[in-house]
Order: structure tokens, then C-alpha cells, then sequence
């Protein structure tokens, strides 16, 4: 069982002498940041980096062994003298459960601590649908999922994909619901969780995680640039520069969908003219005029249109379908000319659902932005289609998750105690919650595991 | 076609008329006389065979031979070597069933990065990407199927009931959707029933685990168990125990027909269509094969069986006729 070091330093002192959690804890946060930037290593190495004496370095990973967060059982390659211990974050200690909320699906998973996605699951969900219900569909499967990755230490946190600029950059958990979505205002999906689950709750954009995904698991991994454009009802754009995802001021970069674009004598956000509405109103009008034999067929069989099936026709062959998600992808690919010639990235990928289920788009991007930019830009420029699909979302909240956890201003508060769970500002949170009134009630719980 | 699931990603299912082959398709592997070989859970099922007959089938009729047929007894570990020991092999392609989710992906990947294609039926481990480790997943709409099972099984619960779910402890792709599915059917449109939750790792768990639920809950007035291989198993125990509540289940495998013919213990079966899932995977393998694009995942919709068409599923199924006991039991024959 982990170790509180708190009370142990707090008998152990002296008068005068600082806590061994005031001096302990900074570096113990360099120590154990170092050993998630490098997993594994060894204690050579962490004396090289940290700049730490042998005995101090020592001493400190015994500190955060005893407090169960590293391991240090498995041994490494010998080179020449006795084959070093190699040191690694207790990544399967605890669990982080991950959640993708977007416009009609939802998604869920369970990661380790180093934010490595164990098991994962997509169904079909309505946002418009009320957030009560988003809420209770939520709880019921992460409490299913993380039934079946049970870990020693348990849950440590939830981080969630929205569809919908998260305000701040700053790294704290959330106390309260951002209005991410109009029907979310006064909506307290935040205090449900964190009443439910007993973890502390972050949030970031679709486009922010689903940038993360890409990057530390699918087109850009081991790249220092990318721009990713996520394609739903919304476009939007997260931008990749020096390995790392740059935010903004207010976390609200990457907002192209709201950019103005010209389509003949018509005049409207890239949103309007380019998104899945356009594709899906576009689709119904060629199936009701017969210009698409496919939709109109489909149509006639009682079926219902949706921006996928026109996506699918298109794929197919339907000469209609494909004129729709050309014009989208022309329009689409004006404005990425434009960022790709700020950027200069070495890689686009596209993303969302539309996406996956065709190239014709694809194609009118790449035509549209070889064509539209400077040839430096375009000379080892790679633009793909995401292979990740919304697993892109659960791969990178799972990523926000743990490097949130271990943030050093974060950690720092925490890691004497061995689990985030005891943070002061946490504890202080739930106990803020535990006087709060209660929440109009959910549905009567299932039995435990069940969904 | 209407498929109720998303694929492992989030994907939308795409239809099997997706990988239809043209002539020239059949030409062109013909030509190039591709070798494949498929690793599957089991050889032993109803389910297995027929999935692999489509597959051979479809391989043969494009000059393709099918090198191995591996089974892998449900073991992690036996996947593990064979997937290792196929890579001296080296296969053009192999077709694949993973049997479980961490313990076999990395065996999964190597094969990509060997550069034998990969194509996948009924799960995609975590971590595995369509395009950089495998073709194209083929699986049934499991979530369909699941929503079928409950739908089925609704009018015979009475009010306020109990229902048991018998589950795979393993995490798989198939099972998991069912199990969801299920639940959030029986949630949604009857929120007046419990579900009671046990799950099982092997199959000849499923007797003792049907029968702690019955302890645990001896009101139970339903089960739902995720395939038909383990739903026999507790079929029999509600028989030892004389407990005579109508079952749920996946697939339509011999004795389940008859069961289900007979009225009892099934009241529905919500069937897959192996036959068809082996031609898909196979149809996919050959044009993986030929460089052509294929969709990231390929679902059959589930066929919902009762007692009035049982004999027709089990001809449009199986590609067989229906047994006699099957036959007899629904007054077709004397």
C-alpha cells in the first residue's frame, strides 16, 4: 500500500527545520517528470538529468517507491558491469477514465497513468438530446468500463472531449461546467462526475484532443509540426508546433469554421457552406430531385439521409454526391492553403466522420492546397486522412489527462500524499460538494456493472 | 441495411457491397497467386466453420491458397505464438480473430510491420489502427445484436422482473457490444427491469456462473448470455434446476435451433451471418492484397430468429437445410 509522507515528515521534524515535504516535494516532481519523459531509464540517468546528487536521487526514488507511483522490479541491459535497474512510472496503479462527447456519438475508455489507452467504446448519441440523459448514458458506461480495468489505486481522474471551445489555458481541474454548449448552461455535468466518481474532472476541445491523439498516437508521432482539421458540423483546426499543441490565450485557437469563404455569389462561414449541414441539405435536395440515383433510391425505401450516407454515395460513385463533398473540400482546402502557408506543417490531417468514409474530399484538399501555396511549403507536405477515427479523441484526452495529473504545479501539491485524490484543493472541492445540494436525481442506478 | 453500432474507433459501418470483386479483381489475384492464412479462436463452432468456409470459398475462386488454418483455443498465448510463428511463414496475408484485447495486439502489429497485410474479424484490439496495422475490420453489428436479444426478450418479462446478463470477462470488441446493447435497450425501453451482472472467462465457467446467479437472485425471470456456445451450457443448468425462464442469446448454432424450435429455453436468437462475414473478409483480403482501397470497417446486420422462421433463418444461415429435430419440432414434418 502507498505511503503518506506527510505525517511521517511532520513527526519526523525538528524545530525550525523545514518539512521533508517542502523539501522533498520539488524534487521529487523534477524526478518523477523526468522518469515519465524518459520511460523507462535509470538511476544513472536520472542523476545526469536532474542535476541531483547520487544520495539525493536515492533517496527520492525510494520516496516515490514506498509512495507507489514508480517501479523500479525490472532490470535493464548490461554493458560491461551488473545490468542496471530500470525505473518506470507505476503507470498501472491507477486508471483515467476518458469520455468524447461529440454531435451524435459518445465515446468512452479507461487509460493507464501514462496515458495509454487500455480499452475503448463508441455508440451512437445525440447532443441535442437533454444533458440529463448525456449525463446518465456517461456515468452508466464509465462506471462499466472502469469496472473491467480495475487497478490498485483506482481512479485518479476523468478527462473529457467536448465539441466546443474549453475557456483557459490553465491546468486545474474543473470546479464547475463550462457552458461549452448552449444547452449546458447551468448544467453541473462537472459535479456529477466528480460526486460520482470521486475524481477530479478536466476538459479540453474535440479539436485540442483529437490534435493530441494524432500526435502522441497516430500521423504525428515523432513530428515537431502539424495541423490537424477536424470536419463534422464544425471545422475546426489544431495547430502542432515544436512537438507540442499551442492553445492560445484562451485555449480558443484553431476556430476556421467561423472564417468567411465565397462560394459563386454566396457568402457565409466555412461552418455554413462546408460543414455537414451543407453536405446532409445538399444530399436531401439531390435525393428529392433525382440528380443522385443512390440517395433518391434510398430515399424511396424509406430511409433517412444523413451527411454519412451522402459521404458513402459519394465513395460509391454517385456523380451528385461527389460534386457536393468536392465543393466542401475545395472550400475547405482555401482556408488550409492559407494556414499551411503560415505554418508550413509537415503534415494535414483530416479528421471526422465525413472523412472517413471517403477520399473525395481528401482529394479536393490536396488539389486545393498544392495548388494555392508556396512551393517550400508544399515540397515534403504530406496530407492524409486520420487512421485513429474518434479513437483520436479518446487517445488524447487520455494524454491530457496524465500530463494534467503530473503537471508540476499540480503534482507538487500532491505528491507527498502518493494520490492526487488527496490534493488539498480536491479535498476542499468534494467537501464543497458534500454541503452543496444535491442535483435533481438521476435515474435509479443499475446493479453494479451493469449498464 | 441498418446497423445500430459504431466500429472500434467510432467508425461507421460500411455495407460488404463495399468489397464487392469484379472480374478483373479475380484476374489480377489469380496472376499473382497470393498465399493467406487465418487464425481463428475456435474450430470447434457452428459459428467458426462457416465463417471459414466463406473465406476458403471466396480465397479459391481467386486462386488464392489458404496456407493455415490456426486454432487458437481462446488462449492469448496460443494466438501469440501462432501470429509469431506465422512470420517465418510469411503469408501475403493473414486473416485474423483477435481473442483478446492487450495480451495480443502487440503480436497483431508485428505482423504489419513484417508487411503481411492484416485483415481482422470481430475485434480490433486497443491501440491497432485501420491503415497502419490492418485492412479492414469484418464483424457482425454487434451492437445490434444485442439490442435484438433484448428486444426479444422484453415480452417475456413480466413486470419489474429481474433478467440476467451472462458476460465474457474477456475484453473483446463483439461481447462488449452486446453486453452494452443489451443494458441500454432493457434501460431505456423497459427501465421497470434489473439486470443482474455475471460474467465468465471460459466457456466451462458459464454453467457455475449460471448457476451463482440463480443462487444470488432466485427471482430471475430472464437470461441473456453474449453467444450461443456458453447459453447452452446454462441452458442446461436451468433444466437441471428446473427453472424454466426464457434465454437470449447470440447465434444460431444447431442445438440453440432446436431449442428455440422447441420453445424452450429460447424465445429469441439474435444470428450473425457467418457465411457472408467469411465471403466480406475474404472479398477484403484480396483487394487489401491488390492495393485498393477498403473501408476501416465492415458490419452484417444481425437477423432476428424466432420460432415462426427458424427453419428459413437456419437455410439462409447456414446454407444447409434446417435438422430434422428442428423440422419436426416446429410441426413441419411428422
Amino acid at each position: 500500500m502507498a505511503q503518506d509522507f506527510t505525517e511521517i515528515s511532520g513527526l519526523a521534524r525538528g524545530k525550525g527545520r523545514p518539512r521533508v515535504a517542502e523539501t522533498a516535494a520539488p524534487s521529487l516532481v523534477d524526478l518523477l517528470n523526468l522518469i515519465r519523459a524518459d520511460d523507462p531509464t535509470t538511476r544513472h540517468e536520472l542523476e545526469r538529468k536532474s542535476d541531483l546528487g547520487r544520495a539525493v536521487v536515492s533517496d527520492r526514488l525510494t520516496m516515490l517507491a514506498d509512495l507507489g507511483l514508480i517501479d523500479e522490479s525490472e532490470l535493464g541491459t548490461a554493458t560491461g558491469g551488473r545490468a542496471p535497474r530500470l525505473v518506470r512510472l507505476a503507470a498501472k496503479q491507477g486508471r483515467v477514465l476518458v469520455a468524447t462527447l461529440d454531435q451524435s456519438a459518445l465515446g468512452v475508455g479507461v487509460a493507464d497513468l501514462s496515458g495509454k489507452l487500455l480499452t475503448e467504446h463508441h455508440e451512437a448519441f445525440e447532443l441535442t438530446a437533454p444533458p440529463q440523459a448525456l449525463a446518465e448514458r456517461l456515468i452508466t458506461l464509465l462506471r462499466w468500463s472502469l469496472d473491467r480495468q480495475a487497478s490498485p489505486a483506482g481512479l485518479w481522474g476523468i478527462s473529457l472531449s467536448v465539441p466546443g471551445t474549453v475557456p483557459g489555458s490553465a491546468g486545474d481541474f474543473l470546479t464547475r461546467t463550462p457552458a461549452v454548449l448552449p444547452a449546458w448552461e447551468g448544467f453541473s455535468l462537472v459535479e456529477m462526475l466528480t460526486r460520482s466518481f470521486g475524481a477530479p474532472v478536466w476538459m479540453r476541445s474535440s479539436v485540442d484532443t483529437m490534435t493530441m491523439g494524432e500526435l502522441h498516437g497516430g500521423a504525428g508521432q515523432g513530428l515537431g509540426s502539424m495541423l490537424f482539421i477536424k470536419v463534422g458540423r464544425r471545422i475546426g483546426a489544431g495547430i502542432v508546433s515544436e512537438g507540442r499543441l499551442f492553445r492560445g490565450a484562451q485555449g480558443a485557437t484553431g476556430l476556421i469554421g467561423a472564417l468567411p469563404v465565397h462560394l459563386g455569389d454566396r457568402t457565409g462561414t466555412l461552418d455554413a457552406l462546408a460543414g455537414s449541414d451543407m453536405i446532409l441539405r445538399e444530399g436531401r435536395l439531390a435525393a428529392e430531385t433525382g440528380r443522385s440515383a443512390f440517395l433518391a433510391d434510398h430515399l424511396r425505401r424509406g430511409g433517412e439521409i444523413t451527411a454519412i450516407d451522402v459521404a458513402q454515395a459519394a465513395q460509391m460513385g454517385d456523380a451528385a454526391c461527389v460534386d457536393i463533398l468536392t465543393t466542401s473540400g475545395r472550400l475547405i482546402g482555401q482556408v488550409v492553403a492559407t494556414l499551411a502557408n503560415t505554418l508550413n506543417p509537415e503534415v494535414i490531417v483530416l479528421s471526422g466522420a465525413i472523412m472517413q468514409t471517403n477520399d473525395i474530399i481528401l482529394a479536393a484538399v490536396r488539389e486545393t492546397v498544392y495548388g494555392a501555396s508556396h512551393p517550400l511549403v508544399t515540397r515534403d507536405l504530406r496530407i492524409i486522412r486520420s487512421q485513429m477515427g474518434s479513437s483520436a479523441g479518446l487517445v488524447g484526452a487520455a494524454r491530457v489527462g496524465a500530463e494534467l495529473l503530473f503537471a508540476p504545479s499540480f503534482l507538487k501539491d500532491w505528491v507527498m500524499q502518493g494520490s492526487p485524490l488527496k490534493h488539498p484543493d480536491f479535498t476542499a472541492f468534494r467537501a464543497e460538494l458534500d454541503v452543496a445540494p444535491p442535483p435533481p436525481p438521476l435515474s435509479p442506478p443499475p446493479s453494479r456493472g451493469a449498464l | 441495411m441498418t446497423i445500430s453500432g459504431l466500429g472500434p474507433h467510432g467508425e461507421r459501418a460500411a455495407p460488404p457491397e463495399r468489397v464487392t470483386l469484379l472480374p478483373e479483381d479475380k484476374a489480377a489475384a489469380k496472376a499473382r497467386a497470393f498465399r493467406v492464412a487465418v487464425v481463428l479462436h475456435t474450430l470447434e463452432s457452428d459459428w467458426a466453420r462457416q465463417q471459414l468456409s466463406g473465406i476458403v470459398g471466396v480465397l479459391g475462386d481467386c486462386g488464392t491458397v489458404v496456407t493455415h488454418v490456426i486454432d487458437c483455443g481462446f488462449s492469448p498465448t496460443e494466438q501469440v505464438k501462432a501470429l509469431d510463428g506465422l512470420m517465418a511463414q510469411k503469408p501475403d496475408a493473414v486473416i485474423s480473430l483477435p481473442v483478446a484485447n492487450q495480451e495480443v495486439a502487440l503480436a497483431h502489429a508485428r505482423l504489419a510491420e513484417a508487411g503481411i497485410k492484416l485483415i481482422l474479424l470481430d475485434n480490433a484490439p486497443t491501440g491497432l489502427l485501420p491503415g497502419t496495422h490492418y485492412g479492414t475490420l469484418v464483424s457482425a453489428d454487434n451492437f445490434g445484436l444485442g439490442l435484438i436479444a433484448a428486444e426479444g426478450l422484453s415480452p417475456h418479462l413480466p413486470k419489474g422482473a429481474q433478467v440476467g446478463l451472462l458476460g465474457y470477462t474477456a475484453d473483446f470488441f463483439a461481447t462488449n457490444e452486446r453486453e452494452i446493447a443489451f443494458s441500454q435497450w432493457m434501460q431505456t425501453r423497459r427501465p421497470d427491469v434489473t439486470i443482474r451482472q455475471e460474467g465468465f472467462t471460459r466457456i466451462e465457467d458459464a454453467a457455475p456462473k449460471t448457476e451463482a446467479l440463480l443462487a444470488a437472485h432466485p427471482d430471475l425471470a430472464g437470461l441473456f448470455v453474449v453467444w450461443d456456445t456458453p447459453a447452452l451450457k446454462s441452458a442446461e443448468v436451468l433444466l437441471r434446476q428446473k427453472r424454466p425462464i426464457p434465454m437470449a442469446t447470440v447465434d444460431l448454432g444447431e442445438q440453440a435451433a432446436i431449442g428455440l424450435a422447441q420453445g424452450a429455453p429460447f424465445a429469441v436468437i439474435a444470428a450473425q451471418q457467418p457465411y457472408l462475414q467469411g465471403v466480406a473478409a475474404a472479398q477484403t483480403t484480396v483487394l487489401t492484397l491488390l492495393g485498393r482501397l477498403t473501408p476501416a470497417w465492415i458490419a452484417l446486420p444481425g437477423i432476428v430468429v424466432t420460432r415462426e422462421n427458424v427453419v428459413e433463418s437456419f437455410q439462409r444461415i447456414w446454407r444447409t437445410p434446417a435438422p430434422q429435430s428442428v423440422l419436426k419440432a416446429v410441426g413441419l414434418i411428422s
